[in-house]
């Protein structure tokens, strides 16, 4: 029956599409633009070589995370992976470590690389931690690992390197006049491409990023499939480490740093959905070049030409004009985030051809009907948690409550400061001391409440933290701004962050995670633009204020000073502190008691069932993101007053104790849960911990980097309590099997 | 059935047509509820009763025909317009906020207020009242939803619908996901509705839950109208015959198939 298959006509394309073709235009487009901006950079045929060698480093862990997106899945933990690969294979390989070869030191590394994957893949598949929380933890954590190792510097070893060429040369180039790295990148491109489009492990990892729930119907090991992602993707990542370090001879704490942005902005610029089920390897390799290169052209910079006036002649000057190294994130941020639109604008809702009908005054194209309402499935959790609350008793009703853990620990954690420094612990500078650490954090942690009770995630805190502190800080320092004023900017430039969260989530219907994960690098990015070069410091004392103990502002206002007790208290007590536990009191009194609190719980216990409610849902959601953003600022402008100078570390770390403060004050990451009391409490447990961390016990203090590993520990632990003892109740589950046991055990014995 | 048509119907659906690109889902399809009346809505999957019935609480938008409510044409764009006018749907999955206490629920998106806090007695003993009326048993009302058994959540999800004092419910294959007993529960709780008044419309696989407390079967076949008959004068053999091999060529209304017969 030869007619039948030629019936079927050609079969479509698997390795190639429409859509890579645009790539390469694009591609062939900025490098000539490139090469007119700055023609002494782009025309040389060492940049050309510079521009592939680097991209092939990025190609080689876009192959793994196209795997990852396609299952549905995210991997944030690839660059931290990446410069974790160099300082371990640093420690093992130099000779002021341990010393070794390079064979020990390879297998140490894919050692690291399998076990970062399996961590990733059973905590995403079988722990049911969702992807972004679990992989960014991994990130935090394998940052606060490159830092603690390395202390912070540079691990070189040139010398010993060149008695192990064999290995090295992988960073060199060879004989035919291109870089090795080059060679190898093609090499896993092609096998990964190969895997993804014709075999059954493509098709499984596809048929699960599709639709897991049918892909599990049909058989398929879903859980495996996407642990088995997860495995490639770290891999892939332990590779382009090892090329790195065949390049650089050496370790560098800022290796692979940001690193994941420009991964995930290759694969889904490549064609990726981040709704899973879409990627090609191929489109994510021309998508890892385009993003390197337009990385490249963003830090390249444009020569220019300046007129300097000396003595009255203008002189012209060549200059080179550059962005601070600083800023470049911010661009690829926004570029992710365009990304990420192009599917839902352009595939699904048909923008271009929208449009084009609308220039013609002809009817629009139809839409494809997608999602309509009633059709997703039930949401309703059926009788799996018990309601402890309503049996319990005394204090069992008090362990009930979903904030018990936080209120226990919190002062468990209090009592150990005390066992350790029974000196110091107690004294009241130290108490207040410790809240004007805990007054940032908490803060953040009552606007992230919101977010987290509505079913969102702001991952942007930190850095909407330090963009709208520099901001506050470029107005006072070089604008001129008077410290009202400056507050003002501030608080409209934090905003205008979080209206852009809202407006993403909310009206381009993009996954929390994933706007406010570009509002993160956009952020921290133009915060650093802002301060580049500058030493934003010396303010006026007015602004500073904000920051001060309500003494000092007394003696600023030439007030007195109340007598006693009252006067030791306003020694102590700062102005911020009080200003938080007013927000917090408000906070608390509209998602505890008034209508708009009920609003953002239904929406995040069950979004359809509120909008069916009559909830306006966007509404509800913009608002909360916009709060959160408030929120952040103001701790933003109250971290430079503090200081009396803009940091840009200001903020780091911030949404992972942010997070961590959240869930462990019972709110749940999958949103419906969360109250400002127990944000407040898992505040205190973080900033506890972080205090107990620091306290110098018998000589010995903890250095930062490792507080931060261990922090990241907590949000991990936080998130599967959450999951497995407050909403699954497993303990509940192991007592009623060890009941029935005992119950069935009894009656054999008494059968027998 | 002559007395039955003189009374004007509280829901008339007339010349429905609905396409979803190239599948024209609804075709030329009219129905017709009674006050009072129980409604079955039969037919095979994709027959287009859960389209249908969409359109009418203003879910999807219809591309053509006339829906009266009450005598009045009317034109809903979203649900809350038709919940408006009386019409209260309940979907297969409850639409239940699983984190909030069935309280909550029931009073979910209009929540009593005592000037800006929201008024929690009223709120409780208010809930509590509707259950009472509903003769359903749930527990307490301070008992989170997820916490429930699925007839549960369902009766607080019928529980939500009486308390708008509805004049339709629309309940989509409402006993799909229940146990034996609590489909027993169930079905009486809408002859209890329907001794109040409510009109009602079942979708539904379960020919004899339909046969236990329906007045009146219409069938559903590929989008279109293939027959319509009042319960007391087919059985389910016929209306099994009509969902398999019935067209709209053949099709007869309710008041004209005994004629027929006879």
């Amino acid at each position: 029956m030869t007619s039948d298959s030629l019936a079927l006509g050609r079969r479509p394309m698997q390795f190639f599409g429409g859509w890579e073709v645009g790539l390469l235009a694009l591609m062939a487009l900025l490098y000539i633009v490139g090469a007119l901006i700055n023609p002494s950079f782009f025309l040389s045929p060492d940049a050309f070589q510079a521009l592939l060698r680097d991209a092939s480093r990025f190609a080689i862990m876009a192959v793994g995370m196209t795997f990852v997106i396609a299952n549905k899945d995210l991997d944030l933990s690839v660059g931290s992976t990446y410069g974790l690969v160099g300082v371990v294979f640093a420690y093992v390989f130099d000779p002021n470590h341990y010393d070794m070869g390079v064979v020990p030191a390879i297998i140490a590394c894919l050692a690291l690389g399998t076990f970062i994957g399996l961590i990733n893949g059973v905590l995403v598949t079988v722990l049911r931690v969702p992807a972004f929380i679990a992989t960014l933890t991994m990130l935090f954590i394998g940052r606060g690992f490159i830092l603690g190792l390395t202390g912070g510097q540079s691990i070189l070893y040139p010398i010993k390197a060149r008695d192990f060429h064999w290995f090295f040369q992988l960073g060199e180039f060879n004989a035919w006049g291109f870089n090795n790295q080059i060679t190898l990148a093609l090499i896993v491109v092609a096998l990964g491409a190969f895997v993804l489009a014709k075999t059954r492990w493509g098709y499984e990892t596809l048929a699960t990023g599709g639709n897991e729930l049918a892909a599990i119907y049909a058989g398929i090991p879903t859980r495996w499939v996407r642990v088995r992602s997860y495995l490639l993707s770290s891999l892939c990542a332990t590779i382009a480490g090892l090329m790195a370090v065949a390049q650089d001879k050496g370790a560098s704490p800022q290796g692979g740093l940001s690193a994941e942005l420009i991964v995930i902005a290759a694969v889904i610029i490549g064609g990726a959905s981040i709704l899973g089920g879409r990627g090609r390897v191929l489109g994510s390799f021309l998508g890892a070049v385009l993003t390197v290169l337009i990385n490249k052209v963003l830090r390249e910079g444009v020569p220019i030409t300046r007129t300097l006036m000396i003595n009255g002649e203008s002189i012209e000057v060549q200059a080179h004009y550059s962005l601070p190294a600083g800023a470049v994130p911010a661009f690829i941020g926004v570029l992710l985030l365009v990304a990420v639109l192009i599917e839902p604008l352009i595939i699904r809702q048909r923008l271009p051809a929208r449009i084009w009908a609308w220039l013609r005054r002809r009817p629009p194209p139809k839409l494809l009907e997608v999602g309509g309402v009633a059709i997703e499935g039930a949401q309703t959790k059926g009788a799996t948690a018990s309601d402890r609350a309503l049996t319990a008793r005394g204090f069992g009703k008090f362990l009930a409550r979903r904030d018990a853990l936080a209120i226990m620990l919190a002062v468990l954690l209090w009592l150990v400061g005390l066992y350790l420094r029974p000196d110091y612990w107690a004294l009241l500078p130290n108490t207040f001391a410790i809240l004007l650490n805990y007054t940032e954090l908490a803060l953040i942690a009552v606007g992230l409440t919101f977010v987290i009770a509505a079913g969102d995630i702001d991952l942007s805190v930190g850095a909407v933290l330090a963009l709208a502190g520099s901001a506050a800080a470029y107005s006072l320092k070089v604008l001129g701004l008077d410290p009202f004023e400056a507050i003002l900017v501030g608080l409209a430039v934090g905003l205008a962050a979080g209206a852009f969260n809202g407006v993403m989530t909310v009206a381009f219907r993009l996954p929390a995670f994933i706007a406010t994960l570009g509002m993160f690098y956009i952020a921290r990015g133009l915060a650093s633009w802002l301060v580049a070069g500058q030493q934003l410091t010396g303010f006026s004392e007015r602004y500073n204020l904000i920051g001060r103990k309500v003494g000092d502002i007394l003696a600023y206002l030439d007030l007195p000073r109340p007598m006693g007790f009252l006067g030791a208290l306003a020694d102590v007590v700062s102005v911020q502190t009080i200003w938080m536990l007013l927000v917090s009191v408000i906070a608390g009194f509209v998602l505890g008691f008034m209508p708009f609190g009920q609003r953002i719980y239904a929406t995040g216990g069950n979004i359809r069932a509120a909008a069916y409610a009559g909830i306006n849902t966007s509404r509800i959601r913009f608002i909360a993101l916009l709060f959160c953003a408030f929120c952040a600022t103001m701790a933003g402008l109250i971290n430079v007053a503090y200081f009396r100078s803009f940091n840009p570390v200001a903020g780091q770390f911030r949404e992972l104790d942010g997070i961590a403060a959240v869930i462990i004050g019972g709110g749940s990451i999958f949103g419906g849960y969360g109250t400002v009391i127990g944000a407040l409490a898992g505040a205190a447990v973080i900033t506890l911990v972080r205090a107990l961390l620091q306290l110098n016990v018998e000589g010995f203090t903890m250095p930062q980097h490792w507080i931060n590993v261990f922090i990241g520990g907590i949000l991990i632990a936080a998130v599967l309590i959450d999951i497995w003892v407050r909403q699954a109740n497993i303990f509940g589950a192991l007592r009623a099997h060890l009941a029935e046991r005992r119950r069935t055990a009894t009656t054999e014995a008494v059968n027998a | 059935m002559p007395e039955t048509s003189a009374v004007h119907p509280i829901v008339e659906m007339r010349h429905i047509n609905k396409a979803f690109g190239a599948v024209q889902a609804l075709n030329d399809v009219d129905l017709a509820l009674y006050p009072g009346e129980v409604l079955g809505l039969v037919g095979d999957n994709s027959a287009g009763k859960s389209t249908l019935m969409k359109i009418l609480t203003g879910a999807y938008q219809r591309d053509s025909g006339e829906i009266h409510v009450a005598g009045d044409e009317v034109h809903f764009s979203s649900p809350h317009e038709s919940r408006d006018r009386g019409i209260e749907m309940i979907y297969q999955d409850f639409a239940l906020c699983g984190n909030m206490d069935v309280g909550q629920n029931i009073f979910l998106g209009r929540w009593p207020r005592k000037g800006l806090i929201v008024d929690r007695r009223k709120m409780y003993s208010e809930a509590d009242e509707v259950l009472q009326r509903l003769k359903v048993n749930v527990n307490s009302v301070y008992q989170k939803v997820e916490s429930l058994s699925g007839g549960r959540q369902q009766s607080v999800a019928i529980a939500r619908a009486i308390s708008f004092d509805p004049r339709v419910i629309v309940l989509d294959e409402p006993t799909a996901n229940l146990s034996v007993m609590a489909t027993a529960r169930l079905l009486e709780t809408m002859l209890e509705l329907k001794k109040h008044g409510v009109a009602q419309i079942i979708i539904s696989h379960r020919l004899q839950d339909i046969f236990a407390v329906g007045d009146r079967v219409m069938v559903l076949k590929r989008g279109e109208n293939v027959g319509d008959r009042y319960i007391k004068q087919t059985t389910e053999q016929e209306v099994l015959e009509i969902i398999v091999s019935g067209t709209p060529e053949t099709r007869l209304s309710a008041d004209e198939a005994p004629k027929r017969a006879a």
